[in-house]
């Protein structure tokens, strides 16, 4: 089935198709009526001429007589004119024309030809007898016999005196000329009465038209302005009419928002719902002539007050309304959601604090005041330290916790002069308004006494330490910025320091920051150059004292500041993003030489290379396609290799915990290893440890090196080794340095171990030196051992 | 089915005997009620009477004004071969015949035919139409009632 065209009424076109074919209607019969009453004029008309000439007729054939008998008395007359004048009346009567004006009498008159045969045949009789008359008068005025003159109309007058003929035949002519006259005007009479009963009909068809025409206009202008009436009344919008006594009009939505019937917001009663401080701007805009838009507030059915946006019409010229009209809507949810955008735009959504944009702003005010007053002020920068450990671990929405119940600390702290504000993240900025170094610096200190106290968050007691950074100005010009980049600096410089502790800036501490950008920019520059080289630190199997195993670590060999440890590049890389090729390059160095190692026949499966995955390369997603190209393009079997994560990496919460969780289920399915590392420092749980695919657990390295002494960090490595060995999992030492730490570990329960007892991270060549000569001793101790079997095995 | 058409038969002769029976005596027997049809017409300027001459008792004239003109037709027992005029010398003088007036039919139109029914006893009798002018004309007839 196609589209169906669906024909549109529009409301103004309603009715119009009856009111048109009413109109046509009534103008046919008003133009029949129209036609019939001046045919009925004209034949009116035609008969009142037919009746004179006739009339006449008869006068002319008596004269003619008169005129006759005065000739042959020899008297002065004319018969022949009259003779004429008879006959050419006669002809008119008949074929229509111009009967001609008898002197003294009337006029000439035009005639149209008779129809009708009894009164045809009855003009024609005439016509015979006048000619009768007329040949008879001559003959008598000829003085010749009168019987000799032809009776052409059958009559057969046998009088012999020749007047009194002439009398009869006048009177004959005289009679049938009245006969006609008469039979036309029966004839016209009923012509007449027929065309007036018509008349009549087309009248009453009219009446009925006009009728039928009244009643659709009506019925159309009802239905039209019932349409605008719906539309009005149905409108959200609200419309006002006001005029000379007030309101004269308001719309139901009107009526319904105040709550009050619309008559008693007629008159002066809708002004009352006007709040008291607009009402002046309204009786003003309804007097002004140009059209405006204004705004007030409308006191609503529960009370409150509504926002309401106006256009003001002018229509007092117009003659229907003679007034003034508000078409008005209700803003109040618009201006609610401007006032909450507005809040949104200064405020933090989080913890409802200042934002960056209005602590900048209240800051440039300061200092506009201070140029001038020359009062001090104090910018303070606090960021949280080790916040992004307690954001990942335990999920964003117990981070945001924190934030929130932190920042009501802070705020429960400041003054109602001061501003705290929250810059992003784990930010917070005060602008301490009139402040010197030692208030500015009991503030800061009580900001950190105060985050001493735990916060509780899901059930687990945290305590978060802070760095803050103050910067000082003295009063007089400073720009904003300046201040912020000096109190982050000095926040920066606390950070390094250790973190939980203040520093005000000095002048001197520009170049430390500038150095840190510094290395960030040469980091890059050096991904790019290859001058990141992967290292390996071989693993040991306790029990049999092989090597089994290494882990890939990462060096970066600048060409101008020699060789950078992780510990100086891993921060910068993992906040900026860089982490995420130089995970790649050391994955891919690493499958590459251990599958040359392979191929060289230096190491053999499991031989297992590990590979640290920081937190950020596993959330960010990807991992597991990027391993399976890396086997894929170096021909490493997956067994050879092994991944270790973190353990904040996997503790993760929410959506990016269950990418990594799937990640490492992909990679593992693979049938590449994983690790986890410095196990034992974080906040994972059993059984989030069940959860993921891990094979090997690494103890880290600060129990291994307090267990000598410690006898907590031995009891810890002991169960960690346990946990490990009933999980299916095998536990590495990490860290060990003495033949102390190897014994003990080795009677903990330690599988493997890692540490500078065995081994230092060393380069390709020097690993690769490394496993040749462990391959040659092994193969020269099995040539010893099959030496010592076959001696033996000979007696 | 043969006896009925003899019956038949019978009627049909009874019936032709009759209608000779009334031919043949209508000159002698009494008039029948209906009246005898005396067929007029009236033409410019000739009045026909058909039959001129007919038997005592009722008459209807049938009159028929084949025009053009209007007519009239007036019935009066007269003798006289000539009747008399009023003094305009076109109209007969109704007023002194009106004793012997036996019936008029006022001016008709043309194409009309109008009944007129009379009792005519025996004697002469004048038809005309009175019309100015038609009697002169020639609109008059004799009629015999015997």
């Amino acid at each position: 089935m196609g589209p169906r065209k669906r024909t549109i009424r529009p409301f103004a076109a309603g009715g119009r198709r009856t009111i048109g074919s009413i109109l046509i209607l009534f103008t046919l019969f008003s133009a029949l009526g129209l036609v019939l009453s001046t045919s009925a004029t004209e034949r009116s008309q035609h008969r009142a001429a037919v009746l004179q000439v006739a009339a006449r007729q008869r006068t002319l054939a008596e004269r003619y007589v008169e005129e006759v008998l005065s000739a042959r008395s020899g008297l002065r007359a004319n018969p022949a004119l009259v003779a004429d004048l008879l006959n050419e009346s006669a002809r008119a009567l008949i074929e229509g024309g111009t009967a001609p004006a008898v002197n003294g009498d009337d006029d000439e008159t035009v005639l149209s030809p008779t129809d009708g045969n009894v009164a045809r045949a009855q003009l024609l009789q005439e016509r015979r007898l006048v000619t009768d008359l007329t040949e008879t008068g001559k003959a008598i005025l000829a003085h010749d016999p009168v019987d000799s003159v032809p009776q052409t109309a059958n009559e057969k007058v046998t009088v012999a005196d020749p007047v009194q003929r002439l009398r009869v035949l006048a009177t004959l002519s005289s009679n049938v000329s009245l006969n006609a006259a008469r039979t036309i005007a029966t004839r016209t009479d009923q012509d007449i009465n027929d065309l007036l009963r018509l008349e009549i009909g087309v009248g009453l068809g009219s009446v009925v038209a006009s009728l039928l025409l009244g009643w659709a206009l009506i019925a159309a202008t009802r239905r039209q302005g019932a349409h605008f009436r719906s539309l009005v009344r149905s409108s959200t919008d609200l419309v006002v009419v006001i005029g000379d006594g007030g309101c004269r009009y308001a719309s139901e939505s009107v009526s319904s928002m105040i709550g009050q019937p619309d008559d008693r917001l007629l008159g002066d009663g809708f002004m009352e719902f006007v709040h008291p401080d607009d009402r002046a701007s309204v009786t003003s805009a309804c007097s002004t002539a140009e059209p405006r838009q204004i705004e007030f507030l409308l006191s609503a059915k529960f009370g409150e007050w509504r926002h309401v946006e106006a256009h003001v019409s002018d229509l007092r010229k117009d003659r229907h309304l003679r007034s003034v009209v508000l078409n008005a809507r209700d803003i109040t949810e618009r201006v609610r959601l401007e006032k909450e955008l507005t809040h949104q735009a200064f405020h933090d959504a989080l913890t409802g604090l200042a934002n960056r944009a209005l602590y900048s702003d209240r800051l440039n005010q300061a200092l506009a005041r201070s140029g001038r007053s020359r009062d001090p002020l104090a910018v303070l920068i606090i960021d949280l330290d080790r916040f992004k450990q307690v954001n990942d671990s335990l999920g964003h929405g117990s981070g945001d916790k924190l934030l929130q119940q932190l920042a009501s600390r802070f705020a429960a702290m400041t003054r109602p002069s001061d501003t705290l504000a929250r810059l992003g993240g784990d930010e917070f900025a005060m602008l301490l308004d009139g402040a010197r170094e030692p208030e500015a610096l009991a503030i800061a200190q009580r900001l950190l006494e105060r985050l001493l106290e735990p916060v509780t968050i899901e059930g687990r007691n945290l305590v978060l330490g802070a760095s803050i950074g103050i910067a000082l100005h003295r009063g007089g010009a400073a720009t904003a910025e300046e201040l912020v980049r000096q109190a982050d600096v000095a926040m920066y410089v606390a950070k390094r320091n250790g973190g939980a502790q203040v520093e005000v800036f000095q002048s001197t501490m520009g170049h430390e920051v500038g150095e840190l950008l510094h290395l960030e920019h040469d980091l890059r520059d050096g991904l790019q150059r290859g001058e990141l080289i992967v290292h390996y630190q071989p693993e040991i199997d306790l029990d049999t004292n092989e090597l089994v195993g290494l882990e890939a670590l990462v060096r970066w060999e600048s060409p101008t500041r020699g060789l950078v440890l992780p510990d100086q590049f891993i921060p910068i890389a993992e906040a900026t993003g860089l982490i995420i090729p130089l995970g790649e390059s050391v994955l891919d160095q690493a499958c590459e030489q251990t599958a040359q190692w392979l191929r060289d026949g230096l190491i053999t499966p499991p031989f297992t290379t590990w590979v640290n995955l920081s937190g950020k390369q596993l959330s960010s997603g990807g991992v597991s396609d990027i391993v399976r190209r890396a086997l894929e393009r170096t021909g490493l079997p997956p067994e050879c290799l092994g991944l270790e994560v973190t353990e904040t990496a996997i503790v993760v919460e929410g959506p990016a915990g269950e990418r990594a969780l799937a990640e490492l289920d992909d990679v593992h399915s693979l049938g590449v290893r994983i690790a986890i590392d410095d196990f034992g420092t974080g906040f994972s749980s059993l059984a989030q440890l069940r959860r993921f695919p891990i094979d090997v657990i690494k103890v880290d390295r600060s129990f291994i090196q307090g267990m000598e002494h410690d006898p907590k960090s031995a009891v810890i490595t002991s169960n960690l080794a346990s946990l490990a060995h009933a999980l299916g999992m095998v536990a590495i030492a990490e860290g060990i340095e003495t033949q102390g730490q190897r014994t003990a570990c080795h009677d903990l329960g330690c599988d493997l171990a890692q540490g500078y007892l065995f081994a230092r991270p060393g380069s390709v060549d020097q690993v690769t030196r490394l496993l040749t000569e462990r391959r040659a001793e092994e193969r020269r101790t099995r040539m010893r051992d099959v030496a010592n079997d076959e001696r033996v095995a000979t007696p | 089915m043969v006896s009925a058409r003899h019956v038949g038969r019978g009627l049909m002769a009874v019936t032709v005997v009759a209608l000779i029976n009334g031919s043949c005596s209508s000159s002698s027997a009494q008039p029948p009620t209906a009246g005898q049809r005396i067929t007029v017409s009236l033409r410019d300027f000739k009045l026909s009477v058909s039959p001129t001459r007919v038997a005592a008792g009722s008459a209807v004239f049938s009159v028929l004004n084949d025009g053009p003109e209007d007519h009239e037709f007036i019935v009066v027992r007269s003798n006289a071969a000539v009747l008399p005029l009023r003094a305009d010398g076109v109209t007969i003088d109704e007023e002194t015949l009106e004793p012997t007036k036996i019936a008029a039919l006022e001016p008709g139109q043309p194409g009309e035919t109008r009944q007129l029914r009379v009792r005519l006893s025996p004697g002469h009798y004048t038809v005309f139409c009175n019309m100015a002018g038609h009697y002169l004309s020639g609109m008059h007839e004799d009629l015999v009632v015997t």
